[in-house]
């Protein structure tokens, strides 16, 4: 199943969400790596026939998606950023609602929900009301649903949004299962998201693609170093401001700092393995740093 | 699809709440439909609700027949009788109403007389009391004479066309004479309440149907919805086989037990007999039976119903907002009230949708058009130029979610 964005463009007025992205994606899990704002979503939203973009087109074996239209969705599988539901459903009502939207006949909707529920760990919750649910167990549904009819295309925005550590892990694991045979493109702004199961990273910034590649390969393309240095308090601050600083461990007479520079930022810097992290703190600047991608 | 769909409405609060509030509004009406029959004994008290309508309906039996001259001419004389008793003259209240008791039995006809010996403009209830006998002759007669004058006179002059005229007169003279009278205040006291009962169904239906289409997008639910295989065809036929369900069920059932409590407390009898033998009936140019004014009056809410709730989900699917819906059948109900006053206007307020919902009213409204020469009256025009819209709104809303990547 091949996947091929050309020249997409999404304007909502003058601003521009998706700017001239080209893209060609087959099977395997696509990481689509993003601070808030890039346009991430708004891609995705056009790749699942929500939003008809401005310019380009979206092929998928050849043919235009919306030309397509129930036969291309019929090998769709979504989970959106804001995932809604009915509250006063059961998780297995709404699976089977949703099975029905997506045109399973009814035996087949029963065993797929059954099989699903298993896979994501929902088995013990299928008659407790939607509304019941903890955020995770949520997201789990959501996945659910988006796997109900076995997509070639499964479509996840920011699936891992507001998972504890554990569950974000846990998380993490099962959409590796589940990428066997398909084509997965999952957003985040999680670098230790995609940093291990996607076989290729998009980095995306102001509705542009601008790098692609595997982890190894966007580190490689990276243009400057990472430092370790130590340094007073008194001087973090002017370092801060003069370089990238990816991270920051107080310690008791000063503080140890990783920097993102072209040249030795101080005389005792020692040189260091860039991670994914430094990349995209390297191509998104300050913005970039996210508490909550420090784990 | 169709059963979730039903199960995402009733499963709100709101709406059953609602659903509620119907059952109370038709407990209530019924109540004070039925509690506002009442029957004066002849010792000059009062009893009123069922027992009363089985009382007045043994009185009122007595005077069943054709109301031929003969017949008037009784009822002139029974009244006159009663009119030059003690009883009536007296100050004494108990004793009037003593007197009045004696009248329940032809009080009927006796309207029927005020109605056709008023002045064409107005109504006078003691004017059988002036009759005498010998005016009933001329009882039949009266009605076209009365309408032609009227039509002839200065203020109605630029009111109707020569055509529409010509109508009405020729209406009032094809009411077959004499007209057969029997008790039929089951059918009357039904047909007084039914715009109010079709008024609140119409109401209260609205906040059911208004939360279908932006039911997705106000619980974030519509990318799933709509990226699905089937959310943009069959899911919105879904939700359009459910809101026309819900209407229908709700509007029936909500009928027919008010129909069925009323018939059942009032009685049944009566439904033969023409229009004109009821109260305020007797100028109306439409010669049809209570029971085919029943009929017209349910079919004319239901489509009537149908066409202002249908809008209401159209404009539920175009603005996504449930709110703004559910004020659809409140604007509509209640906006051409205001603009009654407006004379200019009166044409197009005839056309209004919430005159459908009023068919028992619009009946004995001389509401008529001229379309290329020939003369129709408004209870077609409005059958079946909502009956169209119907067609037009229901597949545009279809179309409105169906093309979703397109808002
Ligand atoms: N319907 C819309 N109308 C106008 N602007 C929009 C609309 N949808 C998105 N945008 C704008 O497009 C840009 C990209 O939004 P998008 O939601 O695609 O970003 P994102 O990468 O998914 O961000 P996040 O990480 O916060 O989810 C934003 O600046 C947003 O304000
Ligand atoms: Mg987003």
């Amino acid at each position: 199943m091949e996947l091929r964005l050309n020249n997409l463009t999404k304007q909502f007025g003058d601003f521009t969400a998706v700017d001239h992205v080209s893209l060609t994606m087959s099977s395997g899990v696509y990481g689509l790596l993003g601070v808030n704002g890039a346009g991430k979503t708004t891609l995705m939203r056009m790749i699942c026939t929500l939003l008809r973009p401005t310019g380009g087109q979206i092929l998928c074996g050849g043919r235009d998606i919306f030309k397509l239209d129930g036969d291309y969705r019929k090998i769709l599988g979504y989970l959106p950023q804001d995932f809604g539901f009915y509250p006063e459903f059961t998780v297995k009502d709404y699976l089977l609602y949703v099975s029905a939207l997506k045109g399973l006949r009814p035996a087949v909707a029963k065993r797929r929900v059954r099989e699903l529920a298993e896979g994501v760990g929902l088995s013990k919750h299928l008659n407790k009301k939607m509304k019941k649910l903890s955020g995770g167990m949520k997201r789990r549904a959501g996945i659910a649903q988006a796997m109900l009819n076995d997509p070639k295309i499964l479509v996840l925005d920011e699936p891992t949004a507001g998972l504890d550590p554990n569950e974000r892990i846990r998380f993490r694991n099962l959409i590796s299962e589940l990428s066997e045979d398909r084509l997965v493109l999952l957003s985040t702004h999680i670098v230790s998201d995609v940093e291990y199961i996607a076989n290729e990273i998009l980095l995306m910034g102001e509705g542009k693609i601008l790098h692609q590649g595997t982890a190894d390969e966007l580190i490689d393309s990276m243009p400057e170093r990472v430092w370790k240095c130590r340094a007073e308090k008194s001087e973090v601050p002017a370092l801060m401001k003069k370089y990238r600083v990816s991270n920051i461990r107080s310690e008791a007479h000063g503080a140890e700092l990783r920097i993102i520079s072209g040249e030795k930022p101080s005389t005792d810097a020692v040189p260091e393995e860039a991670a994914l992290e430094d990349v995209f703190l390297y191509y998104f600047g300050e913005k970039g740093v996210d508490d909550s991608a420090l784990i | 699809m169709l059963l979730y769909e039903l199960k995402k409405v009733l499963g709100k609060t709101v709406n059953k709440v609602a659903l509620l509030l119907l059952l109370a509004a038709l407990v209530i009406v019924s109540t004070l439909a039925i509690g506002g029959v009442s029957y004066t004994e002849p010792d000059g008290s009062s009893i009123s609700g069922m027992a009363a309508a089985r009382q007045l309906e043994k009185v009122k039996k007595q005077w069943e027949g054709y109301i031929t001259e003969d017949v008037l001419r009784a009822v002139i004389e029974a009244n006159d009788a009663v009119n030059q008793s003690p009883e009536y003259q007296s100050d004494d209240v108990t004793e009037n109403n003593m007197a009045y008791s004696r009248k329940q039995g032809f009080s009927d006809i006796r309207e029927m007389l005020n109605q056709a010996f008023s002045d064409f403009q107005t109504y006078d209830y003691f004017r059988a009391d002036s009759l005498s006998p010998e005016d009933a002759g001329a009882f039949y007669g009266k009605r076209a004479a009365s309408l032609r004058e009227w039509l002839d006179s200065e203020e109605m002059k630029d009111q109707f066309t020569e055509n529409e005229k010509q109508y009405l007169i020729r209406h009032y003279e094809e009411m077959e004479t004499p007209v057969y009278y029997t008790y039929a205040d089951g059918w009357e006291t039904l047909l007084t309440y039914t715009d109010t009962m079709i008024m609140l169904i119409v109401l209260i239906t609205g906040f059911l149907v208004s939360g279908i289409f932006p039911g997705e997008f106000s619980l974030k639910a519509d990318s799933v919805y709509f990226s699905s295989r089937f959310g943009r065809n069959r899911g919105v036929r879904a939700k359009i086989g459910a809101g026309i369900l819900l209407i229908s069920v709700i509007y029936w059932g909500t009928m027919l037990l008010y129909t069925g409590i009323m018939l059942f407390a009032l009685g049944v009898g009566g439904g033969s007999c023409v229009i004109q033998t009821g109260l305020g009936g007797w100028k109306s140019f439409y010669n049809i039976t209570f029971f085919q004014k029943y009929l017209l009056s349910v079919m004319g809410g239901y489509v009537g119903s149908l066409f202002i709730l249908s809008l209401a989900m159209l404009i539920s699917a175009k603005t996504r907002s449930a709110v703004l819906a559910v004020t659809v059948p409140f604007i509509v109900l209640f906006i051409p009230s205001f603009l009654s006053g407006v004379n200019p206007l009166t044409k197009v307020l005839g056309l209004l949708p919430d005159q459908l919902l009023q068919i028992s009213s619009v009946i004995n409204q001389f509401s008529l058009y001229e379309l290329g020469g020939k003369v129709i009256s408004s209870v077609p025009i409005l059958l079946v130029l909502y009956s169209c819209l119907c067609v037009i709104i229901i597949p545009w809303t279809y179309q409105i979610c169906h093309r979703i990547q397109d808002r």
